[in-house]
């Protein structure tokens, strides 16, 4: 329990509920209907378990349309599963209470696949932003946290510019800047390395990898691009068949010979 | 307990039922969320996060949103209509021999009645559909989904503002359409008048126009000029950042909830404005019966 980053039970989310999912509507009116599922309604993830351990970095893949960036919304508290518990650190949040703003009182980060900057402000603010309405410390202080964390994720240069003015793979480091400047234990991570170049990707591994070894933070990784878990050297775990596998290294899913290994790493036996 | 306890038990309970009904059906209901959204984002302004500088900063900002950019068209419209009004009332009261009811007529037309909802009209229009299409681009792009996932109420930190701005900014271009549409609706009749050489035969003088309004403006009147404007500054954002905030995740959400943001409003504000028309009705019911 205490070496528990996030553990989930039995997750089932159908497509009904992922679509529409909006502040106002019933979330920020605190205004749920538990376990309905509309008619016709079909299934996504059916019980899905998951346990991430404090410290570690965990890659979720498998084929597009399989409802990964939907399982990280549920996670995140930006969706609401039909059925399942979610535990952050060993805390049960219960289905009713389960909305994004409560998941962020935990220390869980999120970086969105399009990183997700709040267009009319600056770098500087975005990163800001959350610090100054959580308070964390004073204006000095906030300075500070936000120089270390433009440093940390290489963007100072950039620190007067706005989102549009922006590459993509500027956005994503500022993303990460942001979510890293609230010191998360856990941090969700959406396709960090969509859209990137070669050598934005090889300069972008560094920086997530700096967090796990210099932070100890647990990160869950969504991606397509499985020689990131090589590279970090981390465990990887598929959503296949509506549901989550074991999570296992990379080496042990280039060597096994289930359905999904044989699809998504021929590439990489072919090559050797 | 008694039989007499059971009976106020099973009415207590019904009752709460009831209630409950109620409240869920509303809940349920486009009306009743708003309300709800309304009230979240006004208790909003008590949370733990609240920071006076930010708060007013953001405040001030949505308010030269809201009220600044509008302020030219607000203006010419306000001239026009206040010409085209005193002119109409000047000639037909003159015409029927009605010229002391003069400044009643001006009060209700321009004061009580139709410069509130011009106002409100053109804010619903302008910034009412703009705060909709700035929400809910935020909504798509995923900024709002991040705001939350960050600790930050989206509610406070995107429709606080805008509602208090908003209201602020109606009340104050509320006053500013009156007062435009009487004064330069005066100026321009005036040059109307001696463009003509006075043609319609008109006798108006600053003194008597002016003397004529306040002669005829009631308590009522002090106090509506305040409450309207304010309740229609909160039906435009309210409904503007609701319309936003619940677009599916798709671009083509974006034009459609602008233009019910605009006709929804619209709907809502003449609907406010006949609740609060009541308000007069009461207040003339009160004086007959004191006269009684």
């Amino acid at each position: 329990m205490q070496d528990e980053a996030l553990r989930v039970e039995d997750l089932h989310l159908t497509y009904g509920n992922l679509a529409g999912t909006t502040v106002s509507k019933p979330r920020a009116l605190g205004f749920f209907e538990m376990g309905k599922t509309a008619p016709n309604d079909k299934e996504l993830i059916s019980g899905a378990n998951l346990l991430v351990k404090r410290g570690e970095t965990l890659c979720i893949g498998g084929p597009s349309g399989q409802g990964k960036s939907a399982f990280l919304r549920v996670i995140a508290g930006l969706s609401r599963p039909n059925q399942g518990r979610i535990y952050y650190f060993g805390e049960y949040i219960p289905p009713e209470r389960l909305t994004a703003l409560e998941v962020a009182k935990r220390q869980v980060g999120m970086v969105f696949q399009n990183g997700a900057l709040i267009s009319n402000i600056r770098v500087k603010d975005n990163i800001g932003l959350p610090l100054r309405y959580h308070k964390k410390g004073n204006a000095a202080e906030i300075e500070e946290k936000i120089r270390m964390a433009m440093d940390l994720m290489r963007v100072r240069d950039s620190a007067d510019l706005f989102p549009h003015q922006l590459s993509v793979g500027m956005q994503k480091r500022v993303a990460i800047a942001r979510a890293w400047a609230m010191d998360p234990q856990l941090l969700l991570m959406d396709e960090p390395t969509a859209g990137l170049d070669n050598y934005n990707r090889r300069n972008l591994l560094p920086l997530i990898d700096n967090m796990r070894t210099l932070f100890k933070t647990s990160i869950v990784i969504v991606t397509h691009d499985l020689m990131m878990a090589k590279e970090l050297d981390c465990n990887i775990c598929f959503l296949h068949q509506k549901t989550l596998t074991e999570p296992k290294s990379f080496d042990y899913w280039v060597d096994s010979d289930t359905d999904i290994s044989r699809e998504l790493f021929r590439d990489v036996r072919t090559s050797g | 307990m008694t039989q007499n306890d059971n009976r106020e038990m099973a009415r207590f309970t019904l009752m709460g039922t009831l209630f409950h009904k109620l409240g869920m059906f509303l809940m349920h209901r486009t009306a009743g969320q708003q309300v709800v959204l309304f009230f979240r984002a006004l208790g909003s302004l008590f949370s733990k996060s609240r920071s006076f500088k930010t708060d007013s900063k953001n405040i001030i900002m949505q308010t030269f949103f809201t009220g600044v950019e509008i302020f030219p068209i607000l203006f010419v419209v306000a001239t026009l209509f206040g010409t085209v009004v005193i002119v109409e009332i000047m000639t037909l009261m003159g015409k029927v021999g009605f010229s002391d009811v003069v400044g009643s007529l001006m009060v209700v037309v321009i004061i009580r009645e139709l410069g509130p909802i011009l106002t409100a009209f053109l804010i619903a229009g302008r910034s009412g559909s703009s705060l909709t299409t700035y929400v809910g681009s935020m909504v798509i792009s995923s900024e709002v989904d991040a705001l939350a996932s960050m600790g930050v109420d989206p509610i406070r930190y995107l429709v606080m503002p805008g509602l208090i701005g908003g209201s602020i900014a109606t009340f104050i271009m509320t006053i500013f359409f009156s007062t435009s549409a009487i004064v330069s609706g005066f100026i321009v009749t005036k040059f109307v008048i001696f463009i003509s050489g006075n043609a319609l035969n008109l006798q108006l003088t600053w003194d008597y126009l002016s003397t004529e309004i306040l002669k005829a403006m009631s308590m009522m009147d002090f106090v509506l000029i305040v409450v309207k404007p304010l309740i229609f500054g909160c039906i435009i954002t309210t409904n503007a950042c609701y319309q936003a905030l619940n677009i599916p995740r798709d671009i083509r959400q974006v034009p459609k909830a602008t233009s019910r943001s605009v006709i929804k409003s619209f709907l809502y504000i003449v609907c406010a404005d006949v609740f609060l028309s009541l308000f007069y009705f009461f207040d003339y019911f009160n004086e007959i019966s004191k006269i009684i």
